[in-house]
């Protein structure tokens, strides 16, 4: 039976391998970082009491179900460095960089805690990703200068730390490709008004999620307290012709609203003000947030981009913005800013893609077709156009079950 | 029988925020009734660690154990198979969520997380002890017919993909239609009954006059939107107010469509339903454009609450705008309406200036793609939840996407709420292949943690037989309630509905329950 290939190791690729393994076919599941996981690894659930469908958890579990398959190989920090189609088949050449610490970690983190260098040089995955397992960064770690440092070796109960890993080139025979190679979000500090990257409390959602990922709670940058005021500006990055991104990025609007009730769930008393251009809360036909918004006394819903963020007199963030009618302005201070950014389609045009006949549309998605299908390559994921979790696993699935030839019935 | 006791201790949830006395923990664990042996692991998730506890676990002959350490879902596969290498059943293995439970909530407070870990632990291991043992069954699926109801977009995708898995698909569509699909296409057909699990349906199907029956081992419910009804107050006073998708194909035909052209959301704006479509905007905007192409000259207004112009329909909401089609937001103070003197004319605030504008009606379109009819029907048959506008509710994405909270009922495209031709096609795709997948597997698992009626206490009321959301209990032949094992999914809604308390979930027994509420409560221990 021909293998599949999967290229990128995010929502779209974990579910896609996923449901491909759970078919039967065997898979080889090709990640550019140190985990399984993607986006998705710093994203938080945004479940109190309730699930709120994000769709996160989904994901997360989706790698550490991939990790125990038998018919999947799992190939991290690699690249697909050229895939060469003859006539049923592609022969893939693979580059897998070397991890320095073997499937032996317990992730307990002593060996990044003795780690000399400035800024370590021993890593934890990115936030919730899986394998658990620890790597080093080559061109940090002292071992490999001068001073053969073997500190983490030594404090490492498991003897986890393998300093002869070497680097591999794998060739593999593949009958299909996935191409889902995601997105990467766009840096909220392009937009300068509004003081990202200036003002320490003024943080990006990437940043939020994050925090909220690893701690459960969102303080301060600036003095660790518990924010009592948070603004939530939309379509930060998105839905501007300056930062060439015009689309819309369809999930910030999801994961705002749902990010706002987590909030409010752990602390009912902060005052919550969510500016926006339009609501567009994906799957929620009935407007449910506006419902949940209503009801609560300290959210408040403001239909009006914010035109500048700056330092108030007394620590405070000073937001101006147009009233909603447009007729005045409106200053409101905060204690905490939180720009909820879109996205870019990341990896969709690589030498790679060209390569196996990837095309792109004037916003840089990655294009779909059926010529494309012909020749057994798939794309699917975020690449191709906007889209959250949830869409990304129904259209992986859909896009998995079309690797497959059609059988005859009963067969 | 004495219960033995394997308490394990996860370091990565315990240890490492370095909050908890795990000492005092284990001392705890150690000291109390039943419990055989502590163990350590440096983290139950990944199963590289766990060959000691199976070990320990077999020389002290352990039948139970109780785990301290994070989220079940994260753990579980590993650390279950570690204990059923040493005999020990799965339903024997309790989790406690120490970390997010005690240890996350009361971190300024160390001591208030251990007290509360201490009490976690009791309870646990309380409650344990009383646990018994429990298995699961399987059963062979009797047929491997995937039943589609409705042969739109989304429904034609789902049968070519199911086919792959080398199933049977049945199509059912309601009208004549002529197809091109695999497997077996009825038309004129309709589905008014069913009963029965996921991998064993027995479904009622109108067909033409005939009602057959019919086994699946799968249905996928693609009944798409209700296209035929127009409701409100707006379609009553517009008589050739039309749908969208009308308009689309009149356009297409060559007809020239009367102008101004108006497009509003929804017919019944003031309505409690569908104030918002969510993708019904990509193809809205598309029509327009096309019609902007056609007619340079016409006036085309587009009235709407929220413009959910998702992802790349953006461009599509600049290009309409940027061609001359008018947008205009109302909310609710100023919904659109006929102008009572002269039915020709809508009226309605706009938004964003506050002005009050009377627009011309060559045409009247409605955005809106209603909630399929049929619906109620379907959910009805195959118990499967609804929205409260008539549509059909999805599952978690926890589990899969487009699954129902009903294993083996899938559900895609506008039936879940308005979709475009694209989402709907993909999600169609999506849920033939979960079908095909669910099918080709041949057989369901059951059992576990499910309800049991003691008959002795029965009444025979029918209230659980009402309740349950799975139409797993029945009244069997002794005329007392049984649960069809089949279909119970372990809710416990049975139990706590049944007025002569003879239904008992296993392993959520009262017994098991009560003991551990009065150790959390303080009791003796």
């Amino acid at each position: 039976m021909k293998k599949v290939l999967v290229i990128g190791g995010g929502p779209a690729g974990l579910t896609a391998a996923k449901f491909l393994v759970d078919m039967g076919e065997n898979v080889i599941l090709v990640e550019k970082t140190e985990s399984l996981g993607g986006m998705a690894r710093e994203l938080t659930c945004k479940g109190m009491a309730e699930c709120r469908n994000c769709g996160v958890c989904f994901a997360i579990d989706k790698a550490s179900e991939i990790l125990k398959e038998r018919n999947a190989e799992i190939l991290l920090l690699s690249e697909v460095a050229s895939a060469v189609k003859s006539e049923q088949t592609y022969s893939v050449k693979i580059k897998t960089s070397p991890r320095y610490v073997t499937d032996d970690c317990i992730g307990c983190g002593k060996c990044a805690e003795v780690c000399p260098v400035d800024g370590k040089a021993i890593f934890a995955p990115t936030g919730s990703g899986r394998p658990m397992t620890y790597w080093i960064d080559r061109s940090k770690c002292l071992h490999f200068k001068r001073a053969k440092c073997v500190k983490c070796a030594d404090v490492c109960p498991t003897k986890a730390i393998n300093y002869d890993d070497r680097a591999r080139n794998l060739t593999r025979e593949v009958g299909s490709v996935i191409y889902a190679t995601g997105i990467s979000p766009i840096d909220a500090c392009e937009m300068s008004r509004l003081g990202c990257g200036i003002l320490k409390d003024v943080i990006s959602s990437v940043d939020a999620e994050k925090a909220l990922n690893r701690d459960g709670r969102l303080l301060r940058p600036s003095d660790g307290k518990a924010p009592k005021k948070i603004a939530i500006m939309q379509c930060v990055g998105s839905r501007s012709v300056k930062a060439g991104v015009e689309y819309c990025s369809k999930f910030c609007c999801k994961y705002a609203t749902k990010i706002s009730q987590m909030l409010l769930d752990l602390d009912p008393e902060v005052n919550l003000d969510f500016y926006f251009m339009d609501l567009r809360t994906l799957y929620e036909p009935q407007d449910e947030f506006k419902q949940w918004a209503k009801g609560k006394k300290t959210v408040r819903l403001l239909r009006t981009m914010p035109a500048e963020v700056s330092l108030g007199p007394d620590g405070k963030l000073l937001v101006r913005a147009a009233s909603e009618t447009d007729l005045d302005i409106t200053e409101s201070d905060y204690d905490l800013v939180i720009l909820s950014v879109g996205m870019r389609p990341s990896g969709s045009d690589t030498e790679l893609a060209r390569s196996l006949g990837i095309a792109t549309d004037e916003m840089g998605f990655a294009k779909q077709g059926d010529a494309l299908n012909q020749n057994r390559v798939f794309v699917c994921g975020a690449v191709t156009e906007p889209m959250d979790i949830e869409e990304t696993a129904i259209r992986a699935v859909a896009t998995a079950s079309m690797t497959r030839e059609k059988k005859e019935e009963g067969g | 029988m004495k219960a033995k006791i394997q308490v394990l201790l996860c370091k990565c949830c315990t240890e490492q925020p370095a909050l908890l006395d795990v000492e005092k923990l284990k001392k705890l664990a150690e000291e109390s009734n039943n419990v055989l042996s502590v163990l350590t692991v440096a983290g139950a998730c990944d199963g590289k660690d766990l060959s000691g506890v199976t070990a320990d676990a077999k020389l002290k002959e352990i039948d139970r154990a109780v785990v301290l350490a994070c989220h079940k879902k994260d753990i579980n596969p590993a650390l279950f198979k570690a204990y059923r290498r040493a005999g020990v059943s799965e339903f024997l293995v309790d989790i406690v969520n120490i970390r997010e439970e005690a240890i996350l909530p009361h971190r300024d407070e160390p001591a208030r997380a251990q007290t509360k870990a201490e009490t976690m632990l009791k309870a646990a291991l309380a409650r344990s002890a009383m646990l018994s043992p429990l298995s699961k069954q399987s059963e062979e699926m009797k047929t491997r017919n995937v039943v589609i109801v409705g042969a739109g977009a989304s429904g034609q995708a789902a049968a070519h993909e199911a086919a792959k898995a080398g199933v049977h698909t049945i199509l059912l569509e309601k009208t004549g239609k002529t197809l091109q699909a695999p497997g077996v296409i009825m038309t004129h057909a309709q589905l008014i009954g069913g009963s029965g699990y996921g991998g064993n349906f027995e479904l009622k199907i109108k067909a033409g006059e005939k009602v057959e029956e019919l086994g699946a081992a799968a249905v996928v419910v693609a009944t798409g939107g209700g296209w035929t009804t127009l409701k409100g107050l707006l379609a009553k006073a517009v008589k050739d107010a039309r749908p969208l998708y009308k308009f689309y194909e009149q356009m297409q035909a060559g007809n020239t469509p009367a102008g101004p052209i108006i497009v509003v959301d929804t017919p019944d704006p003031a309505g409690k339903t569908l104030k918002v479509q969510d993708y019904a905007w990509d193809d809205t905007l598309e029509t327009v454009i096309e019609l902007k192409k056609r007619h340079p000259t016409v006036e085309v207004y587009v009235v709407f609450q929220e413009m959910r112009a998702f992802g790349l329909s953006e461009l599509a909401y600049k290009q309409a705008a940027e061609m001359g089609v008018k947008f205009i937001r109302y909310d609710k103070s100023g919904m659109p309406k006929v102008d009572p003197k002269d039915p020709t004319t809508i009226i309605v605030k706009d938004f964003s200036h506050g002005e009050l504008l009377r627009l011309k009606i060559g045409t009247l379109v409605f955005a809106s793609i209603p909630p399929n009819e049929d619906n109620k029907a379907i959910a009805d048959a195959l118990r499967i939840p609804m929205s409260t506008d008539g549509s059909i509710r999805r599952g978690s994405i926890q589990r899969w996407p487009v699954t129902t909270p009903k294993p083996g009922v899938f559900v895609c495209g506008s039936a879940l709420f308005p979709k475009s031709r694209d989402v709907a096609i993909e999600e169609g795709r999506a849920a033939g292949a979960m079908a095909g997948e669910f099918v080709r597997r041949g057989k369901i698992e059951f059992g576990g943690v499910v309800a049991q009626v003691t008959q002795e206490k029965c009444s025979a009321c029918l209230t659980c037989v009402r309740t349950c959301p799975y139409e797993a209990p029945f009244i069997g032949t002794a005329s007392k309630a049984e649960i069809k094992v089949q279909a119970c999914q372990g809710c416990g809604m049975c139990v706590g509905i049944c007025p002569s308390k003879a239904i008992e979930l296993h392993n959520f027994t009262d017994d098991q329950i009560m003991e551990a509420t009065r150790v959390l409560l303080g009791g003796d221990f």
